[in-house]
């Protein structure tokens, strides 16, 4: 018997995801290759040496990572203002988290999603979950304001040097001492987060990943791990 | 064999005559209130309780472990495999990171060039074979520039000939390439480097982002790991079970 799928997600936000994947993959390539102090150096020393080698120096590294960046954050924000209602608007009263009691909420429910991967906390109680489940809420808010965080930071280190005159006020360097620690320091809270998404995604719920290449789920999927989802598909006839 | 230059500067010498610095000036067309070079005048006590003053002419020292390089993030801070510390401009954004964490206070930001400036050793003369324009301009010959891994060069005659010190202290030592002769005396301490106070954000890097982002990003991936390998071991598990049942 072949099971039951609905369409969950359309091609366009199918292409987004993966278009975000893949500039992250270059970012986080390029970018742990531009520095190479080492007391201020993100990667293995190895890392910087063997990238600005490949590029022919660290300018080729320096001007992709910038660019590159910067088509990543107009490409996102074109998608977001083109898409608000249908599918921004949504998925952001879907996923962020912004009060305290929904942040305990959701860390309880990722405590206790990480102890069952060790046969632990069987017995705890979770509460139902919508389309997105606590700890996918955590992390899409920690993707959301991290993103933001990382290309206001990001362009104002590619593009201030370029544009603001240094030496004539302080506050330009100060600003941009700031900038450099808040877009590694968010880059590394995100990649942290990054991890269980690509373990969920590839060995404990298949049919996700599956979903972010057809943009179909197995109804089943939903109605075990998205009660409150299948309640509101069921409602509005999409079921 | 690979040059390491060095710059010998003799204090019996030096007359504080600043010619060094004129030309340098001139050659590197310094702005206004800034200089890559300069005479440090040490007021002492001399022989029978006489005032003396020494006489330190210094710039970058081209250190071997150059903090600079350590704390640049763009990379425009590097050294060539002859020592000599240089600025990319092209790469500098002049974000300043570098200019506390040199102990001999060398580096500054040029309001000219929005860049970090600082004494290159006069790169482009000594490649192309001349001496560094203070070395030239020296009236008292208290400046000698040279390769000390060539034993004709003048710098290793006179390494070997003289006694030589170098800015270092207890807590600082970076390997300076910039030698001084005292005429027996010690350098004065108020000569002598201090540990720097980097920029708040360049210690919040190095002491709080890495580290934290070192021991995550490890944690996380452990975590993981090893729930990947519980979840492949359960379902050998349950692969033997029912295969032991059906057998059965």
């Amino acid at each position: 018997m072949t099971e039951r799928l609905i369409r969950v997600r359309d091609r366009r936000t199918i292409a987004l995801h993966w278009f975000n994947a893949a500039c992250w993959a270059l970012l986080l390539a390029s970018g742990f290759g531009i520095i190479s102090g080492d007391d201020v150096r993100l990667a293995p020393a190895f890392w910087p040496g063997l990238v600005q080698n490949l590029a022919g120096g660290n300018a080729p590294v320096v001007s992709f990572h910038g660019v590159l960046g910067m088509v990543w954050a107009a490409s996102i924000l074109a998608f977001a203002l083109f898409n608000l209602r249908r599918v921004v608007r949504p998925f952001l009263a879907e996923v962020l988290v912004l009060t305290p009691v929904t942040a305990w909420r959701d860390l309880r429910f990722t405590t206790v999603t990480l102890l069952r991967l060790f046969g632990l906390a069987k017995n705890a109680e979770l509460p139902p979950q919508g389309r997105y489940n606590g700890a996918q809420r955590l992390l899409g808010t920690l993707i959301v304001l991290g993103s933001v965080l990382i290309a206001l930071s990001g362009a104002y280190l590619f593009l201030a040097p370029k544009l603001l005159p240094f030496a004539a006020n302080p506050l330009y360097g100060e600003l941009f001492r700031w900038a450099l620690m808040v877009h590694a320091g968010t880059v590394f809270a995100v990649l942290t987060g990054l991890i269980p998404h690509i373990y969920f995604a590839v060995v404990e719920e298949r049919e996700a990943l599956e979903s972010m290449k057809s943009g179909q789920l197995p109804v089943d999927f939903i109605r075990h791990h998205n009660p409150l989802w299948y309640e509101e598909l069921h409602r509005s006839g999409k079921i | 064999m690979t040059k390491k230059y060095v710059m010998l500067a003799d204090a019996t010498r030096c007359i504080n005559c600043k010619a060094c610095v004129i030309a340098c000036r001139a050659e590197w067309g310094t702005p206004l209130g800034h200089s890559r070079d300069w005479v440090r005048e040490v007021e002492m006590e001399g022989p029978g309780g006489m005032p003396d003053l020494m006489l330190l002419p210094g710039r970058c020292q081209h250190c071997d472990d150059a903090p600079c390089v350590e704390s640049c993030p763009s990379g425009a801070a590097y050294q060539r495999e002859d020592g000599v510390v240089l600025v990319d401009h092209e790469l500098c954004s002049g974000c300043e990171l570098c200019v506390p964490a040199c102990p001999y206070d060398a580096r500054f930001l040029n309001p000219e060039t929005g860049t970090v400036s600082k004494c290159t050793f006069c790169q482009p003369r000594i490649d192309a074979g001349q001496p560094p324009a203070c070395v030239g301009t020296c009236v008292g010959r208290a400046l000698v520039f040279g390769d000390a891994n060539d034993p004709a060069s003048e710098v290793s005659r006179l390494l070997q000939e003289k006694e030589w010190l170098r800015l270092t202290s207890d807590g600082v030592n970076v390997g300076p390439n910039h030698y001084y002769h005292t005429g027996g005396r010690p350098l004065p301490p108020e000569a002598l480097p201090k540990p720097t106070t980097p920029h708040v954000q360049g210690r919040l890097l190095e002491e709080v982002v890495n580290p934290l982002a070192g021991a995550g990003l490890l944690g996380m991936a452990g975590v993981f790991v090893a729930a990947g390998m519980k979840k492949l071991l359960d379902r050998r598990s349950e692969v033997q079970r029912q295969e032991g049942g059906h057998h059965d």
